[in-house]
Parts: C-alpha cells; sequence; structure tokens
C-alpha cells in the first residue's frame, strides 16, 4: 500500500476509533521496539463523537475477573456452544443466556467489526445532577465585572433545568453565597489569609449537622434532598430567580486598596472552600467547579505574588533563577487541591480575563488533574472569553451537554503488549494489571486513570512497550497486537455511559520487517512525541529537552533514512518521514519549549491545551498553518510557513490554533488605507479582502477556546506574531552574510536557525552515525 | 407622702415637739379611725384600733432635747446668707466658728425598734459654718440625690475616723435620672473653666476671692489662682456679666460645656451594637422577636439629636451572622447575612455597612428589624458563641466606641471565652458555693480591661432558662461601665414577660447616657481617695473610666484621712469628663463641703445609716466575691458588732442598760445589715441558684442608694386598711399618696389582709388566707379567692375605687422617678394566696427581713445576738 492509501486507512481509523497511532504495526520484540526511536503510542480521542454507532442499552458482557475486558469484535465466538475467548487473558466465557439467538449471521452490535468503538448505556444512574460551582472574582474593574456577571447569568440558561448550581465569590476574603436563602442576601465568609482545612470548611458551612439539635425536620417547601449542602447548590429552575438577582447584586470587593499595592484577592482560600464544599456533600458527583479569576492570588495560601505593587509577579528568568518567593508553596498547596479534587471526581475549570498573569502556573494542575478547562483571555468583556464560556455548555443533538464527568479510562493489552503511561489531564488510579509494564511514560505503573472531567475533544496519549522477546520461529501467520479503552464517565444525561474501543494492529514479522517502517504515522508521532517533550520540560531544564528532542530525531533519522555514511547529500527520507524532521524543528522553536518569549501562565495554558487536542489540532499548535491569498487565484493557497511567502500583494492567513492572523502585504495594506475597496471598479480587491475573512470565521467556528483574532499590516506591531511563526530563511544574518533572501521577503530579526540550516545539521548528524 | 429628697430640714429630729405632726416625718391622718375593709369576722385578730397601724413605733420622745438651739442657728445662717452680700476678697473663713453640730440621740434597739419609714428620712444635716460658701445660694451643697458621705461630720484626724470604726466614703450617684428634662442641672455654655493650677480643682462654690476678685483661693489646696478674664465677660452678648450669678458659684451641681483641650478625639458618636443570640433557646423564648420588636419601636427614643447615632446587629448561634445595612439612599441597597464561622479570630467581613447611622439607613434598619426574626425562625442550632461575638463586635465598634447590648438566652458553650454548665446543686450553700460565683474564663476580665481601653461598654440582657454563667458573664458589664440584667426563665408567651423587657429595654435605649467618661474625685489637702466601687475600670489610682456612663448605677468612693483637716470644713468634688450622646464634651461637677469635727460623739450623730449600708453593700460584694459567702456575712455581722461596741464604749460610758444603744439616726443600720445578709445575693441557702445570686451580687454593687435600700429592706404596706387618702392624689402635688410602710415582719400580717411587699425588682400582692370575697371581688373582679390567679400578673383595671387605689399604689410604690433615681426597672408583680402556692408564697416570706426563715434569724434574735456580743 502506498503513503497516501495507507493515511487514508489511518484517517478512517481515527474516524471510527478516535484513535492515532504512531506506529501502526507493532514490533514483535523488545529488541526491535528499541529500534523504533519513536515512542509505540495512540493518540485517543474515548468521546470522539460518533454517530453511526448505536447506543447499547444493556450491561456490556464481560471476561471473568481480574481481566474484565468487554466483549468486542476480536473475540473468538462459539456460536454453537455461545462461548467466546477473550483475547486478552485467553479464557473461555460462556455467553449470557439472551444471547442464545446469535449465530454467524446474526450477531450483536458489540461483536461487529464497524463497532470496534461502541457505547453502553450503563444502568448505574449518576448520584446527582451536573453540579456548576461559580467561583467569581470580586476584584474587578467595573466593566469587566459586569461583563462577567451578564455571561454568568447567561450561562443559567445553558445548563440543564436539574442541574445544580453554586456561587462562591472572593477577593479580601471568600463567600459563599446560600442562594436557598429567602429572607435576604447570605453569605458564609472565610477569612482571605487562612488555610482552612477541609474538616473546617465543612464545619464552618454548617454541612456537619453536629451543630443541629437532633430531630431536625426539613422545612415544608423547602426540600433537602442532598443533605445541608442543598443550601448552597440549588437546581437551576429553583435558584434561577434568586441566583440571578444574586448576581445582579455583586458588587467589586469592598475592601480600600492603596495605589501602591494589588487588590487582595485569595483565589486559593475560594477554591479550598469550593472543594470542601462539593466533597462533603457530593464526592463522585459530576461537578464542576468554575474560577473566574481577574488577577493573582495575593492573599494567603496559594498566594502567587505579594500585595506591593513594586514587587513583580513572577517571570521565567525569576523561576529559572530561583528567585520565587511564593512559587513553591503556591504549587504545592494547588497540587494538593488539586489531588483532593481528582480524588472527588470533580472538575476545575479556570478562566482569566486579565492582561497580567493570574498565577496559571502555580494553579494548573488544577486543570491539568481533574480534566478541566483553561482558558486564558485579557478580560472577561472580549469575546475570546464570552464565546469559550459558551462553547463549554454546548449540547448534543438530544440537548446533553456535551461534557462527561467522572471519568475512568482503562487499558486492556494482549500479551505482546504493555502500557507504560498516559499523557492528557487525568491522574492515576494506581491500578496494576498484566498489561502494566515495566517502564514509565508519562503517569505510569497503573493500567487505569481517572480523568473527571472529559468532553468529545479530550485526547490522550497513551503509551506502551512490547513485552515479547522474539517471534516464536514456528509462527508463521503475523499476529495482532490488542488493545482495548474502557472509559466510564457520568453522561450528562444523568446516567453512567461505558466507551468501549478495542484496536488490533499485526505484529511485524521476523526482525527488519518493513512494514513496520512503512506503517509509521509522522502526525501522530510528532504530536506523542510533543506530550513527551512537555511531560519532561514540566519537570526537567528547557535546553536539556531540547537536545532530548534533537537526538532523538536524529536517532530517528538515522534509523530509518537512507544515506550513505558520513555523506549528507545522499540523504534521503521515505514519504512517510519526510515531514517529521520539520514538526520538531517547529516544535523546538514552539511556544511549548521556548518559554522565555511567553508569561508562565502562557506557557501553562498553551501546554494545558495541547494536553487535550487530537492529532490534527495539535499539529496546528506545533507547526501553524500559512495561506497566501492574492490576485488571479481562487481562495488561499497553502504556502510555507517561511519569512519568504510574505509578499507585498498577497494577504497571508496564519492560523496557529491560538491565534488567527490576517496579515496585509505592504501593498496590499496601502491600497486598503486608501480605500480602493470601498470604490467602483475595485470588487476584486473588496474580494480579495474579505476571503481571508472568511476563512478565518471557518476556522473559529469549532475552536475552542476561542483564538484570538488578530488583522495586521506589514510593519505594524502585531505583526510580530506572524513573524514569530516563520521560519526565518531570511534573517538580518542572511542578509548580512550574502543577500540569499529575495529583496521583497521579509527580513526576521531573530537569531534562530532557519529550517535549512537545521536539516543540514539534521542530515550531517545523522549520517555521522554518532549520537 | 415622700419626704423631699435634700430638703433641708433633717426629717424631725431635732425638733419633734415643735412640730409634732411631722416629727416622725410621716402625717397620719388625725381623722377618726375608720373600718378599712369590712373586719366581718367576730374573733378579730387584734384588739387595736381596725383599720390603721397602732402608733407603736412612733418617734421616740428624745431623751436630750437640746435641739431647739440647732434650728436656731440653721435659720440664723440663712438669714446671714440671704442678707449679706458676700465680700469678694474677704479673708477666707479660717477664724470662723465651728458649725453647731448634730446632737447624737442614743436610743434603745431593743425597746425603740426602728420603723420601716425611717429609711425614707434624708440624712443627718450638713451643718455648715457660717459664709462658707462663696455665694448665699441655697444650692451651694451638693444634694444627698447626688452625693451621699457616711459622715456628714468628718473626723478631723486619721485616728479619729479608725477610731469610730465607720467608713469615710462618698456615695456618687451623678444622675439623678434617664434624661436630663427630668434632672435639671445648670449648664455653663462659655466654656469658660476655671480650675486650680495644682489641684485642678473646679471652681465652685467654696473658693474664696482674693485680691479684689482678681484671684482665687482654692477650697482644696488653698493655692491662690488667677480668675480668668474670660469669667465676668459674656462673649456672646460682648456685656460684662455678674460673676455673683455664675452657676458653679451658686450651684454645687454644674455641668461645663469643655473645649477642645478635653478632648483627646472628636467626641464620638452614640453606638449602639446588638449582640443577638438568635441559636435555639432565644428564638423559641420569643427573644429574639421581642428585642428586634423593641428596637424598632425605640428607633425615635434612642438620642440622636445630632443625627450621628449609629447601629449595628450581630446575631450569634454557631456562627456569627453580620449584617450589611445599606443607606436609604441605595437605590439596589439591601440588606445581606455574612456568616463567619472561623472563631478564633474573629474578622469583620466587609469594611463598612455593619454599623450605620441610624438618620442614613433608617429604612433599612426598619427592614431588617422587621424581617430578624424570619430570618431565624427555623434555627435548630443549640451553640453559642457569644465570646467571639463580642471579640467581633469589639474590632467593628472599637475605633469609635460605644455600646455592645449582648441579648441572649444561652450559656456561651463556642468558640473564645466559652463557658461550661458549672454548677452542682450539691455545692450549693457549701463553702465551695463561692468559686461558682467568680468568673470561670479569663476571657471576660482580660476583653473587659481591652474594652475599657477602647471605649467600648458591654451590657448584658440574660434571658436563659438554664444555667448561663452570670458570674462569668457579668465581669464585661462590671468592669465597662455597663449593666447586667437578668430575666431568669423569661418567655415572650406570657404577656408579663414581654411586656416588663420591652419596657426596661426601650427605656434603656432612651436613655442619654454620657460616653468616653472619667470620673475623678478630688478632696480638701490631706484627704486621699482610697478605694472605688461600682461597674467601671479603676484606670490609676484615682481615675474610674467609663467608656458609657449610664444613669442609673452609684458609685462608692472611700476617703482615707492622710492628714489632720485643720479647717472647720472640707470640700469633696466629683467630676465626670464625658461626651454627651448629642457630641458634646462636658464636666459634671458636684462639689459637696462637710464640716469637720474633733468629737467622737459628732461623728456619730451625723452618721448617714444609708450611705454607710450602701458603702458596706459594696464591700459585701467585693468580700463575696474574692472570699466566699460565709466571709461576706462574717463581715458584716462583725462590723454591727464593732459599731455597736465602739459607741458602747465611747459614748455611751460603757454601759448599754438592759438594752441595746445606738444613735437614733443609725437606728435602722443593724436591720439593714441584717436585711443585706437576708438578701437572696448573700443570703445563707442551699436553694438559690448561681445565677440568681450573681445577678443580685450585681444590683447590690450599682443600685443607687434609695433603690438599694428597698432591695435589702423591701417595702411591705398594707393595703385593705390603708388610709383614705392613700392610693389618692395628694392635692397639691398631684402625687400619689402611699400608705404608711411597715416593718418587714409576719407579726404585721392580719389573716384577712391584703398586703404589697416591694423590693425595687419584685413586687408581691399578699392575699391573706381569710380574705373576705368583697375584697377579692373589689381589687380582682373575681368572686371568690379560689379563682385568684396567682404568680406572675397584674391588678385587673376595675371600676372600683378601691381597685383604682390599689393599682395606684402598686404603681406608684415602683416610680423610682419620685426617688430622685434614673432606673429602667419595671418590678414583676406576682399575686400571692397565703393558702396558695406554698413556693411562691415562701419566696414572698423571704422578703420579711424581721422574719426567722430557713437559716436566718429574726430581727428581735439579730439584736439579741448583737447585744450579747456587745455585752462581752
Ligand atoms: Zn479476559
Ligand atoms: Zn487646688
Amino acid at each position: 500500500m502506498d503513503y497516501e492509501a495507507l493515511k487514508e486507512q489511518w484517517s478512517e481509523m481515527e474516524d471510527r476509533d478516535g484513535a492515532r497511532l504512531s506506529w501502526n504495526v507493532f514490533p514483535s520484540s523488545r529488541m526491535e521496539a528499541s529500534r523504533l526511536v519513536a515512542p509505540i503510542g495512540v493518540l485517543y480521542t474515548p468521546l470522539k463523537e460518533k454517530l453511526d454507532t448505536p447506543l447499547l442499552q444493556f450491561e456490556p458482557v464481560t471476561c471473568k475477573q481480574p481481566c474484565r475486558a468487554v466483549l468486542n469484535p476480536f473475540c473468538q465466538v462459539d456460536t454453537r456452544a455461545r462461548v467466546w475467548i477473550c483475547p486478552f487473558c485467553l479464557s473461555r466465557n460462556q455467553l449470557p443466556p439472551h444471547y442464545k439467538d446469535i449465530t454467524n449471521n446474526a450477531i450483536p452490535p458489540e461483536l461487529h467489526p464497524a463497532n470496534s468503538t461502541i457505547e453502553y448505556r450503563l444502568s448505574r444512574p449518576a448520584p446527582a445532577p451536573p453540579i456548576f460551582l461559580y467561583v467569581v472574582d470580586m476584584c474587578q474593574e467595573e466593566d469587566s465585572l459586569a461583563s462577567l456577571k451578564e455571561s454568568l447569568v447567561m450561562s443559567l440558561s445553558l445548563l440543564p433545568e436539574n442541574a445544580l448550581v453554586g456561587l462562591i465569590t472572593y477577593g479580601t476574603m471568600a463567600h459563599v453565597h446560600e442562594i436557598g436563602y429567602d429572607e435576604c442576601a447570605k453569605s458564609y465568609v472565610f477569612r482571605g489569609s487562612k488555610d482552612y482545612s477541609a474538616k473546617q470548611v465543612q464545619d464552618m458551612l454548617g454541612l456537619t449537622s453536629a451543630a443541629m439539635r437532633p430531630g431536625l425536620q426539613a422545612q415544608p417547601g423547602r426540600p433537602m434532598p442532598m443533605g445541608p449542602a442543598s443550601r448552597f447548590l440549588m437546581p437551576v429552575q429553583q435558584a434561577e430567580f434568586q441566583l440571578t438577582k444574586a448576581l445582579e447584586a455583586l458588587q467589586k470587593d469592598p475592601w480600600p486598596v492603596a495605589n501602591d499595592r494589588r487588590n487582595l484577592r485569595c483565589t486559593g482560600v475560594a477554591l479550598s472552600v469550593a472543594v470542601g464544599l462539593l466533597e462533603s456533600s457530593f464526592q463522585n458527583a459530576g461537578a464542576r467547579i468554575m474560577l473566574f479569576a481577574g488577577g493573582p492570588a495575593t492573599e494567603g495560601p496559594g498566594m502567587v505574588v505579594g500585595p506591593e505593587l513594586r514587587e513583580p509577579i513572577r517571570s521565567h528568568h525569576d523561576i529559572d533563577r530561583d528567585n520565587i518567593k511564593y512559587f513553591k508553596k503556591a504549587l504545592k498547596f494547588y497540587d494538593n487541591l488539586a489531588k483532593r479534587t481528582a480524588h472527588n471526581g470533580h472538575v476545575i475549570d479556570i478562566f482569566a480575563g486579565c492582561l497580567d498573569q493570574v498565577g496559571l502556573l502555580e494553579m494548573k494542575g488544577l486543570c491539568n488533574s481533574t480534566g478541566g478547562h483553561m482558558i486564558l483571555t485579557d478580560s472577561f468583556t472580549s469575546s475570546m472569553f464570552k464565546q469559550s464560556f459558551v462553547r463549554v455548555f454546548e449540547k448534543d443533538g438530544d440537548e446533553n451537554l456535551l461534557m462527561g464527568f467522572n471519568a475512568v479510562l482503562e487499558v486492556l493489552t494482549t500479551k505482546e503488549l504493555k502500557v507504560t503511561g498516559l499523557i492528557g489531564h487525568a491522574v492515576s488510579l494506581n491500578k496494576k494489571s498484566v498489561s502494566v509494564g515495566e517502564t514509565e511514560c508519562g503517569i505510569g505503573n497503573t493500567c487505569s486513570w481517572k480523568m473527571c472531567g472529559i468532553d468529545p475533544q479530550a485526547s490522550y496519549g497513551i503509551y506502551f512497550e512490547i513485552a515479547s522477546q522474539g517471534v516464536p520461529a514456528h509462527q508463521q501467520a503475523p499476529q495482532q497486537g490488542i488493545m482495548q479503552f474502557l472509559t466510564y464517565y457520568q453522561h450528562s444525561s444523568g446516567q453512567f455511559h461505558l466507551r468501549v474501543t478495542t484496536i488490533a494492529r499485526n505484529l511485524s514479522g521476523p526482525a527488519g520487517d518493513p512494514t513496520v517502517a512503512q506503517s509509521f504515522d509522522q502526525e501522530a508521532a510528532a504530536v506523542l512525541m510533543s506530550r513527551i517533550a512537555v511531560f519532561k520540560a514540566e519537570v526537567d531544564d528547557g535546553p536539556d529537552v531540547l537536545r532530548w528532542v534533537d537526538r532523538m530525531l536524529i536517532r530517528l533519522c538515522s534509523r530509518f533514512a537512507d544515506y550513505r555514511k558520513d555523506d549528507p547529500s545522499s540523504f534521503r527520507l521515505e514519504k512517510n518521514f519526510t515531514l517529521y524532521p520539520q514538526f520538531m524543528f517547529h516544535l523546538r522553536r514552539s511556544q511549548f519549549l521556548q518559554v522565555f518569549n511567553n508569561s508562565p501562565d502562557e506557557t501553562a495554558f498553551y501546554r494545558h491545551v495541547l494536553n487535550h487536542e487530537d492529532v490534527a489540532n495539535s499539529l496546528v499548535m506545533i507547526q501553524p498553518t500559512l495561506d497566501s491569498y492574492t490576485f488571479d487565484q481562487d481562495g488561499g493557497q497553502p504556502v510555507l510557513l517561511d519569512s519568504a511567502s510574505i509578499q507585498p500583494t498577497h494577504i497571508l492567513l496564519l492560523d496557529t490554533f491560538f491565534h488567527i492572523l490576517i496579515f496585509h502585504g505592504e501593498t496590499v495594506a496601502e491600497w486598503r488605507k486608501a480605500g480602493y475597496q470601498e470604490q467602483e471598479g475595485y470588487e476584486n480587491f473588496a474580494a480579495l479582502l474579505e476571503q481571508p475573512k472568511e476563512d478565518a470565521r471557518d476556522l473559529i467556528t469549532d475552536r475552542f477556546p476561542l483564538p484570538r483574532f488578530i488583522v495586521c499590516d506589514a510593519g505594524g506591531s502585531q505583526a510580530r506574531f506572524l513573524l514569530s511563526k516563520l521560519n526565518p530563511s531570511t534573517t538580518h544574518t542572511t542578509g548580512a552574510y550574502g543577500g540569499v533572501g529575495a529583496t521583497t521577503a521579509q527580513t526576521i530579526f531573530t537569531d534562530d536557525v532557519s529550517l535549512q540550516t537545521f536539516m543540514e545539521h539534521l542530515m550531517k548528524l545523522a549520517v555521522s552515525g554518532t549520537t | 407622702l415622700q419626704p423631699q429628697a435634700g430638703a433641708p430640714q433633717y426629717g424631725g429630729y431635732p425638733q419633734p415637739e415643735q412640730q409634732p405632726a411631722q416629727a416622725p416625718g410621716y402625717q397620719y391622718p388625725q381623722q377618726p379611725p375608720q373600718p378599712g375593709y369590712p373586719v366581718q369576722q367576730p374573733q378579730q385578730p387584734q384588739p387595736g384600733q381596725p383599720g390603721y397601724p397602732t402608733h407603736e413605733y412612733g418617734y421616740p420622745a428624745p431623751a436630750a432635747p437640746a435641739a431647739a438651739g440647732v434650728g436656731g442657728i440653721t435659720q440664723g445662717m440663712g438669714g446671714m446668707n440671704l442678707g449679706a452680700q458676700p465680700q469678694p476678697g474677704q479673708p477666707a473663713q479660717a477664724q470662723a466658728p465651728r458649725a453647731a453640730m448634730n446632737q447624737l440621740y442614743p436610743t434603745d434597739l431593743l425597746n425603740q425598734p426602728f420603723n420601716a419609714s425611717e429609711l425614707d428620712l434624708p440624712p443627718p444635716p450638713i451643718t455648715l459654718p457660717p459664709n462658707s460658701s462663696v455665694t448665699p445660694s441655697p444650692d451651694a451643697n451638693c444634694p444627698s440625690k447626688y452625693i451621699r458621705s457616711t459622715l456628714n461630720a468628718v473626723p478631723t484626724t486619721h485616728s479619729l475616723l479608725k477610731k469610730s470604726k465607720l467608713p469615710f466614703a462618698l456615695v456618687v450617684q451623678p444622675y439623678a435620672s434617664l434624661h436630663d428634662d427630668e434632672d435639671n442641672v445648670p449648664v455653663i455654655q462659655d466654656q469658660v473653666i476655671s480650675r486650680c493650677r495644682r489641684c485642678r480643682t473646679y471652681i465652685n462654690p467654696y473658693v474664696t476671692f482674693l485680691d479684689h476678685g482678681h484671684r482665687w483661693r482654692c477650697n482644696m489646696c488653698n493655692l491662690s489662682n488667677d480668675v480668668p478674664q474670660a469669667f465676668d465677660w459674656d462673649a456672646a452678648s460682648q456685656q460684662s456679666v455678674d460673676r455673683w450669678q455664675r452657676a458653679e458659684l451658686n450651684h454645687s451641681v454644674v455641668e461645663f460645656v469643655a473645649p477642645q483641650e478635653y478632648m483627646v478625639r472628636p467626641p464620638q458618636p452614640l453606638v449602639y451594637l446588638f449582640l443577638f443570640d438568635v441559636s435555639y433557646a432565644a428564638v423559641s423564648n420569643g427573644l429574639v422577636a421581642t428585642a428586634a420588636r423593641t428596637i424598632l419601636d425605640s428607633l425615635n427614643r434612642i438620642p440622636n439629636a445630632d443625627r450621628r447615632t449609629r447601629l449595628g446587629f450581630l446575631a450569634v448561634d454557631s456562627s456569627l451572622h453580620y449584617f450589611s445595612v445599606p443607606k436609604d439612599e441605595d437605590e439596589n441597597g439591601e440588606v445581606s447575612q455574612l456568616v463567619v464561622s472561623d472563631l478564633d479570630e474573629p474578622f469583620l467581613p466587609v469594611p463598612h455597612d455593619l454599623l450605620v447611622t441610624l438618620s442614613e439607613s433608617r429604612q433599612s434598619i426598619e427592614t431588617f428589624l422587621t424581617k430578624l426574626p424570619n430570618m431565624f425562625q427555623n434555627n435548630q442550632s443549640n451553640m453559642s458563641c457569644m465570646g467571639s461575638a463580642l471579640r467581633a463586635g469589639h474590632k467593628l465598634i472599637s475605633a469609635l466606641g460605644g455600646k455592645i447590648v449582648v441579648l441572649t438566652s444561652s450559656l456561651p458553650n463556642l468558640g473564645v471565652g466559652k463557658l461550661e454548665m458549672r454548677e452542682d446543686k450539691k455545692l450549693l450553700g457549701t463553702s465551695k458555693e463561692g468559686a461558682l460565683l467568680q468568673t470561670a474564663n479569663s476571657f471576660y476580665k482580660s476583653f473587659a480591661v481591652e474594652c475599657s481601653k477602647n471605649q467600648v461598654c458591654v451590657d448584658m440582657f440574660l434571658f436563659a432558662s438554664q444555667y448561663q454563667d452570670v458570674a462569668s458573664l457579668s465581669n464585661l458589664p462590671r468592669y465597662t461601665g455597663g449593666q447586667t440584667w437578668f430575666y431568669p426563665g423569661w418567655h415572650a408567651s406570657r404577656p408579663e414577660d414581654a411586656l416588663k423587657f420591652a419596657t426596661e429595654f426601650s427605656d434603656f435605649l432612651s436613655s442619654e447616657i454620657g460616653l468616653e467618661a472619667v470620673l475623678r474625685v478630688r478632696g480638701t489637702s490631706g484627704l486621699r481617695m482610697n478605694s472605688f466601687y461600682g461597674n467601671f475600670f479603676n484606670r490609676s489610682s484615682d481615675l474610674c473610666a467609663f467608656p458609657a456612663f449610664p444613669r442609673d448605677q452609684c458609685y462608692v468612693v472611700e476617703v482615707a484621712i492622710d492628714e489632720s483637716l485643720t479647717k472647720n470644713f472640707m470640700c469633696l468634688q466629683a467630676a465626670v469628663l464625658h461626651t454627651t450622646c448629642n457630641g458634646e464634651r462636658r464636666i459634671r461637677v458636684m462639689t459637696l463641703a462637710l464640716p469637720t469635727t474633733a468629737n467622737l460623739s459628732d461623728v456619730y450623730a451625723s452618721a448617714d445609716q444609708v450611705a454607710i449600708t450602701t458603702y458596706f453593700s459594696h464591700k459585701a460584694v467585693e468580700r463575696a466575691l474574692s472570699s466566699g459567702l460565709d466571709a461576706a456575712r462574717d463581715a458584716l455581722q462583725s462590723k454591727v458588732t464593732e459599731l455597736l461596741q465602739v459607741f458602747k464604749k465611747e459614748l455611751a460610758g460603757g454601759s448599754m442598760g438592759g438594752g441595746l444603744q445606738f444613735p437614733s439616726n443609725l437606728r435602722a443600720l443593724p436591720i439593714l445589715f441584717l436585711g443585706l445578709m437576708k438578701n437572696v445575693g448573700l443570703r445563707k441557702s442551699a436553694q438559690i441558684p448561681t445565677d440568681i445570686r450573681s445577678a443580685a451580687l450585681c444590683l447590690l454593687s450599682t443600685l443607687p442608694a434609695p433603690l438599694l435600700m428597698r432591695y435589702i429592706y423591701p417595702r411591705l404596706y398594707s393595703l385593705h386598711d390603708m388610709p383614705d387618702n392613700a392610693g389618692t392624689p395628694e392635692p397639691e402635688t398631684g402625687h400619689i399618696v402611699l400608705p404608711p410602710a411597715l416593718n418587714l415582719s409576719s407579726e404585721r400580717f392580719v389573716p384577712y389582709g391584703l398586703y404589697l411587699i416591694d423590693d425595687g425588682q419584685t413586687q408581691f400582692l399578699w392575699v391573706g388566707r381569710d380574705a373576705v370575697p368583697q375584697l377579692i371581688q373589689d381589687v380582682f373582679g373575681v368572686e371568690d379567692k379560689t379563682q385568684l390567679q396567682v404568680g406572675k400578673g397584674r391588678v385587673p383595671e376595675l371600676e372600683s375605687d378601691f381597685n383604682e387605689r390599689v393599682r395606684a399604689v402598686v404603681h406608684k410604690s415602683r416610680d423610682h422617678k419620685s426617688l430622685g433615681v434614673g432606673s429602667i426597672t419595671v418590678p414583676h408583680l406576682y399575686i400571692v394566696r397565703e393558702d396558695g402556692e406554698p413556693s411562691l408564697k415562701l419566696w414572698a416570706q423571704t422578703l420579711l427581713v424581721e422574719d426567722r426563715a430557713d437559716q436566718g434569724v429574726s430581727a428581735a434574735q439579730w439584736l439579741g445576738m448583737l447585744r450579747e456580743k456587745v455585752m462581752q
């Protein structure tokens, strides 16, 4: 099969199973696996929307303990004996009695080959309707607060009627609003400077009813189905009026702030109170804590910067130099909170609406461990915030929210494969099984992870190793390696669901089997590599990670390129490898690994998003797309992400996933400023200006979070967003050293190496055989 | 008929023969006796005249009728003063003759026991030498309602005082009413305040002018001071004024409006912070609703003339519930409730709107008070973190100072200052009982000191049906100028309870208290203010601090004589620097001049038994709290014994005859001491709950003297046979005439009688077991006494004349205004049937001080015991 056909096949499988593998043929021995360089892994999107497969309304048939694999198309079924053999543990299992009518022609849907991914609706109901607890920063300018209030009020109409909502506001102190209280506005206040234990929070909210007289009767007309916490979390349909009133009445934090100081903002206390509130009464019920932060925590546990303005918030340089007063303490505080939250099965989303940093770096664990969203915007007045926020509440055709709660993912493998870890928004459940590998990649040493929040886009990098020492000689036919992904989650309709994906791939033949190299999916591999690189970057020094990326690339090229030793000019890559070095080139330069041009918060945000997206979106982040528009050309043309693509009469549309940028070439900009587009006879120019805008709108449609949209002209200050992404083929150095670049092309002021230089070095090193 | 307090004539000891009608201070009608209430029984218990008490306790004929001279001299003094203009610059009265002293009239306590009505007599007159005061004003000396001295003739030396065994102390009660308009004291507006440079005494009627009136000599330290230029000049009208008209030279009690230099900071506004217990106990007994309603109804009564008065509210159960009250002008403003459960270090949840200006937030406050009971109507919490609430409240108002008013039905059992149920019934009546009267948690003392420092006063309104630890809680009022008000077993569903509290609380709120006050007492050189008693914090040796200055308490200052007094009279000056509740800084100055004497007999003849008893009441409370009840009672007994011994040895020539001799002006003292020892606060008993005792001790150490006398020797009136004019207005004054007071002995009771027993805190209407149906019908409107509702109640309003008179007497008996004191107390009236509920009857009988009861001796036994000891 040629490369294009293979790509087509992988794409179909991705559509069916939500999975892209780096290697689509598994090496059959550990030795061979070690020579692949690029990890064996899968980027899996468990809840990828699937409209064509049925939702099974019965409980799955499972293998006996401890295997618990679910009946799937790769099982051998003896229809006459009504027995199936589990491919993972090779046990024989009786089919349940109601499968008695099974024949080779009438098989149940889960055995149908097309249903390698299928979903069950389980009989187990959710313990409570979905819960949304808004945690709102009150230290904001009036307009920003007003806009946020508007968004929050509006969001009530997006929630399911039975959803429970609650409100916590914070500033100098944290207030838990008792929305079920009729007599007046009422809130429980927590000191912003104090680290409250879970027990204290619960006692202070009166959730432990020890202080109550015995024989307390529920008040008539005020049902208390959820216990005392129902005073703070009420069904939307019941509380909409009070909550709207409470939201509208919210006022800026009333405590005075001196000119030389920041607002006191006890984000840490507010979050710990929110976690404590849910923890006591809604353990393992689906719940989202949505934090709306207008600035950094400056008070109490989890503070990221002191209240004095002359003290700047930490930068990457400060962290690098270990010049950080609060960082480690805050990180520890939020990580602990994240752990608790994940343990409780709850989600924390962070919406930052602030030009400055809010401390996402410290708080990132809250989202990353609980499957929450992290949305970084300049202000709550921005459409980036407003639309992204609305997007969170998107619904499916049945009016169910497109979000799952309390998700748990378990991986089963046949004996050749062992799972080494997962990289994505999840925590380990520390479950050991025969499928767990010896090495660790990402969150390892387990076959099961808890992700709490999950959505149809959420994707996880899952990594494997090969366990077998080699194919026994007597076995001729290539066997398959099989992995099964079981995703249990609370569907927003109120039932638990189980999504089962079973993936089988051939095992390679004897050593040197060329099908392995041919099965390399460079896109998936690049994304899986990126996740590892980012994972490493979280703990290792930046330069170490870059060296690792380089080393891996060189080794991969040495292994799979065609060349004569020590002759770079002879270097050739197969088609399915050609783009991989470029991806790595751009990954090295990307904000994921080059942090110093960004704030720590931005870094945390970018990395968070990368760890959530599927292969296609991740690739856009790693290597942005660039389209060029000009006259006499139908629509945009993809062009190289290179400074050479900048032309005076062209418009460029850059998509970095986070930014969508329209760049008017020098001439185009002049014409536009002169207003030609409004003059008769220049309709084609008007149309040219319009085209990239339309395409940009299309790109934005499905994008979450909403990207920042920038329109700029050549020479404008905003153009730096474009220039920072382009390959510096024409830098000021190249000009000075020989004027290679075309005179029309843009000169980029950078000391980065260009792609060409990079490739030259790569080829030289790859062919040298010294890594 | 009440003797006029501070009347210049001393009741009548000196002139019994000249004015026999007024001799004992009472005017018994000289009409033929009328049968009061029909006495139908054939066997009349007393052969005497029906209807009127026999005059067996009439005043004794004085043995030494030398008093005419005193009267003459007094007359003469008046004449001289009126006739002669004071001569400015005339040398002081150094050479002036000593004033004639009160004569000593010994009586025999056994044969001529005291009569209850004597307690209403004014103290022995103060007879100063002629021309002691710089103006001839009749108001030049301090009326006894403001200051009573235990000794109206002061020993010139410490040794004489020591020899007398009498205390030298002042009973100071700077205010005679809750409201200024009932207590007219001249106010000096011009801010010309002339004070002695050395001892800081305020200029007063007893200074002397020198140097053609340009200088004045201090009557305390003798320093001569410049008379300020402005003293004779009215800046407002730009005219010179007649110095001799100045109030401070004519009145012993004046109030100066203070200039800037008397302020550490601008005058604070009046601040009331209410701490409502909203736990189950306080909700279910109706406290929250009644208190909220009363505040709501009293908003117009709370002093607010300067429109700066501020109110705040805090509800307390297991948490602190703050209320942010918006200004009325805030369109979207709504009251919001902020709950803080972090009790270790209470904090304010918002920076403002927790303490709001009454005038600016009137509507919001009304809305809030209307809603408050509903907010907690279903509260099931049985926790109270009142100590933490006090901390929080202190935080809230400490910048301004003001009053924290605690309204609680619970024992604070959570948070700061947490208390425990520590009362053990087995300990009552034992030597261990004393410990229960002490503070259980040091918070209540240390916090009180903190409050005092920040001008915060705490008042406790306590309503528990169970043990509440009044002993601990009362510390806060004690050291901050507040008061402890105790309503045991109170329940709003009983109209009497609701009405009593609502009336008292409303009067409390209306009272024109002072703020940020200090009391200092100065005296003539050689005197030293030795110790102070009352509810305040003694900040330095002679300065008492009052975050708020109440108008219904008195203070006792003990004076030491360090150096011999050389002049024939001496002066004491009490000054209360305070901020009025209208934001004016003022000084109330009271100057008392007393003659001096080197003669023990004079000292005894001028001793004031009421002031002495008041002094010892404070001492007894102090002793009870420090060393226990036995010690307190023992000290009282040995003191009275000691006095009798001194009298016998030094003044009666060592002989007592067959009786027990004592001066007539001190004749009540042994019985008052007996009353004090039998008071619920000090009585030997194993039946008295600690809280009741503690509350009584609070009263014993704060009540103004006239009320204290009632509290330890209650009033007893016989109603069924009261004189015709009793219960009707006196024609000249319109004041209701009371029947004669009877001694507190069951011997005074007839079985068919109707009596009122009144100790100022509680009134008992006693219906004799043989009371005739007509009496029952006339007074209560029921046919038979079995239909009588006993217990807490009231006399119904009926058409009958007798009913009206009984009600008038009951009402008049509670009228503290006529006693010249401010008080908010409205006593409960209990209807007691002699043959009804035994416990109620027993309770009423405990007020019969002269009876023998439980572990207490009768008056006769008491006097017999004393005689024995004196004879030893
Ligand atoms: Zn199995
Ligand atoms: Zn002086």
